[in-house]
């Protein structure tokens, strides 16, 4: 039997810790995934957000046509058709869902479609939070007047119509997708920066923040150490919400020709692309609009989801957002 | 009253910060302003005339000084692209858009409230589900592509209305409904949270206890109580009316002001894009203060502040 000396005792005491420290991590974590398990929601969003981002991502790989291939003797094809375009070696050696106006191939178009989707909307969310984040831990935390600045321009942005202020950026800045990213990336700054900081005004009352205060901790430290991890989880729910705000946008914007030029395929683009044949091949414009309805449907459900399972509280604030 | 006038001065100050931003919003596209009108062999010295011409070479912010200048002296300069007078294109435009917008902000309130109510009081029955459902859908559809639907439905297939054009009532149907559909959509879910929010409350258990009628209590003070956060908000759905305007109009070659807006800009027809793009944000400014001080009027808590 080893004698008890300092050392030895320490080390045990580490060694539980360390133990309970195990436990509770997992424990919590354990509980936060049977909760994401028991949630509807969030499993019929993940498993639509699951098949559509496979077919973006693998389904140009696997189906293997062109997009940007034309064929004049091709034209406006029906689903399952034949082509010339396709050699004898092709996996299905049809058209999966026919071809469009100048006999490209619309399923081909439509993953790529759902890349640009993807692409846009991962660029504007990546954009809002870290900006929403800084600016409403800023203003939330140092108030004064760097607290009345910031909610100036936020509340700026927020009051005109997302729509409005894309067209206007594309105005200046000419179509295509960076005006789009910008435009969007903007407004959803201003609404996570206006929530974060109602959370961040919430957390400064509380006293670990007190007390961290009362240790001499450093401003920046308390922020980002702090702070920020309590304001994140909350941060991220939102901003699921407002990556079908993206996705709608960038198809809208495309949709009237601000968005994404040609030759690049955008959802948006082949629903408008399409709407001229409407009467005869309606699949070339609806098709495109409903994968739209699927992204958006899947994002707002796993959003939904993820607010239920890590913060029921914010369920009326994010209606309100909505409502705003 | 205080707060009207600080938020009206707020409006002002807003609308001034606004024009500056789309000024120079619309002038960062640079040398593209000569595109619309030269010819694409046009020289530079052609060019640079051109811009001389027009002020374009002036300092911004004198250009800025003219233009607001010449606005409020009635002279709104014409379109780049057909020489139109952009005062006539605004009196029939701006004509057109006041009918669709119009149209679908009665809408907006006309189904939305009484879906609201049916569902708030039919609680957890099938009305409550499918309104509740239809609502959800409504916001999560792209109204461009419900803009088809409709189309494809209701003029390919069964006929009913013309799938694009102006002005007749039959023309008018189907934007105005697309136009005002995530507004209803909204709506139904503020009166049924207003009105489920109210029954619940105490005066509704007196009123019941005092033996009023089921309809009188629901009719005359739910109701009205659920009402006032719905009313006084409706400036918000003028700025959603105008940002959607823009696509919807597109769509259905409804020749309004949102239109002329998105076809300069697609033009590069300076002038007309940086005009309407003024007008349309002064109307969401507008929208915006007036449920401001709609909130206001009916938050006693709020006027003090």
């Amino acid at each position: 039997m080893t004698p008890e000396t300092g050392a030895s005792r320490l080390e045990a005491w580490n060694d539980r810790l360390a133990e309970y420290e195990a436990g509770r991590h997992t424990g919590a974590f354990q509980a936060a995934l049977s909760r994401m398990r028991r949630n509807k929601l969030l499993l019929i969003g993940s498993a639509l957000g699951i098949l559509v981002v496979f077919a973006g991502v693998l389904g140009p790989v696997i189906y293997g046509v062109d997009h940007t291939l034309q064929s004049f003797r091709d034209t406006h094809l029906p689903p399952g058709a034949p082509g010339h375009l396709l050699g004898t070696d092709h996996l299905l050696g049809a058209h999966l869902l026919g071809t469009d106006h100048l006999g490209r191939d619309i399923a081909a178009r439509l993953f790529i479609g759902i890349r640009v989707s993807l692409a846009v909307a991962a660029g504007v969310t990546v954009f809002a939070l870290v900006l929403g984040l800084l600016l409403g831990m800023f203003g939330g935390y140092l108030g004064g007047w760097r607290d009345r600045a910031i909610r100036g321009v936020v509340d700026f942005v927020w009051g005109f119509p997302l729509i409005l202020v894309a067209v206007l950026l594309a105005g200046g800045l000419g179509g295509g997708l960076f005006p789009v990213i910008l435009a969007v990336g903007l407004v959803n700054t201003a609404a996570i920066a206006r929530v974060v900081r109602g959370e961040v005004l919430a957390l400064s009352e509380r006293e670990f923040i007190e007390a961290a205060k009362a240790g001499g901790l450093s401003t920046p430290r308390i922020m980002f150490r702090h702070l920020f991890p309590n304001i994140l989880a909350p941060a991220l729910v939102l901003a699921s919400y407002y990556v079908a705000v993206a996705i709608i946008a960038e198809a809208a914007l495309s949709f009237i020709g601000l968005g994404a030029q040609p030759p690049t395929p955008s959802l948006g683009v082949m629903v408008s692309d399409g709407r001229n044949f409407l009467r005869q091949n309606h699949w070339e414009s609806t098709i495109p609009g409903l994968t739209v309805v699927l992204l958006v449907l899947s994002v707002s459900l796993i959003g939904d989801g993820l607010r239920d399972v890590f913060d029921p509280r914010l369920r009326h604030e994010a209606k309100g957002v909505e409502s705003g | 009253m205080k707060t009207l006038a600080a938020r009206t001065v707020y409006m002002v100050v807003v609308l001034v910060l606004s024009s500056i931003a789309v000024f120079y919003a619309i002038r960062l596209s640079g040398g593209d302003a000569t595109a619309a009108r030269l010819p694409a062999s046009a020289t530079y010295e052609q060019r640079e005339a051109f811009k001389d011409q027009l002020g374009l070479n002036d300092p911004i912010y004198e250009q800025y000084f003219n233009y607001i200048g010449r606005v409020f002296s009635g002279d709104l300069g014409t379109s780049l692209t057909n020489n139109a007078q952009i005062s006539d294109l605004l009196l029939t435009h701006g004509r057109n858009s006041l009918i669709l917008g119009a149209a679908a902000f009665v809408l907006v309130f006309a189904i939305g409230i009484p879906l609201g109510m049916l569902a708030s009081l039919r609680r957890n029955s099938w009305w409550d589900g499918g309104i509740m459902t239809f609502s959800v859908a409504g916001m999560a559809v792209p109204n461009f592509w419900l803009a088809l639907l409709a189309v494809w439905l209701f003029a390919s297939v069964l006929g009913w209305f013309p799938s694009a054009g102006c002005c007749s009532p039959r023309q008018l149907a189907l934007p105005a409904v697309v136009l005002a559909m995530e507004g209803i959509a909204l709506t139904v879910r503020m009166t049924r949270s207003a009105m489920l929010e109210n029954l619940n409350q105490d005066f509704v258990r007196t009123l019941r206890a005092g033996g009023l009628s089921e309809s009188s209590v629901v009719g005359r003070h739910v109701f009205r109580n659920a009402l006032v956060p719905i009313v006084s908000l409706a400036g918000l759905r003028i700025g959603q009316i105008v940002g959607y305007a823009l696509v919807v109009e597109t769509i259905f070659g409804w020749p309004g002001l949102g239109q002329v807006l998105v076809n300069a800009v697609l033009r590069r027809d300076y002038p007309v894009a940086q005009f309407f793009s003024l007008v349309l944000v002064t109307i969401v400014l507008l929208g915006n203060w007036l449920a401001d001080v709609g909130y206001t009027v009916v938050n006693p808590r709020l006027r003090k502040a």
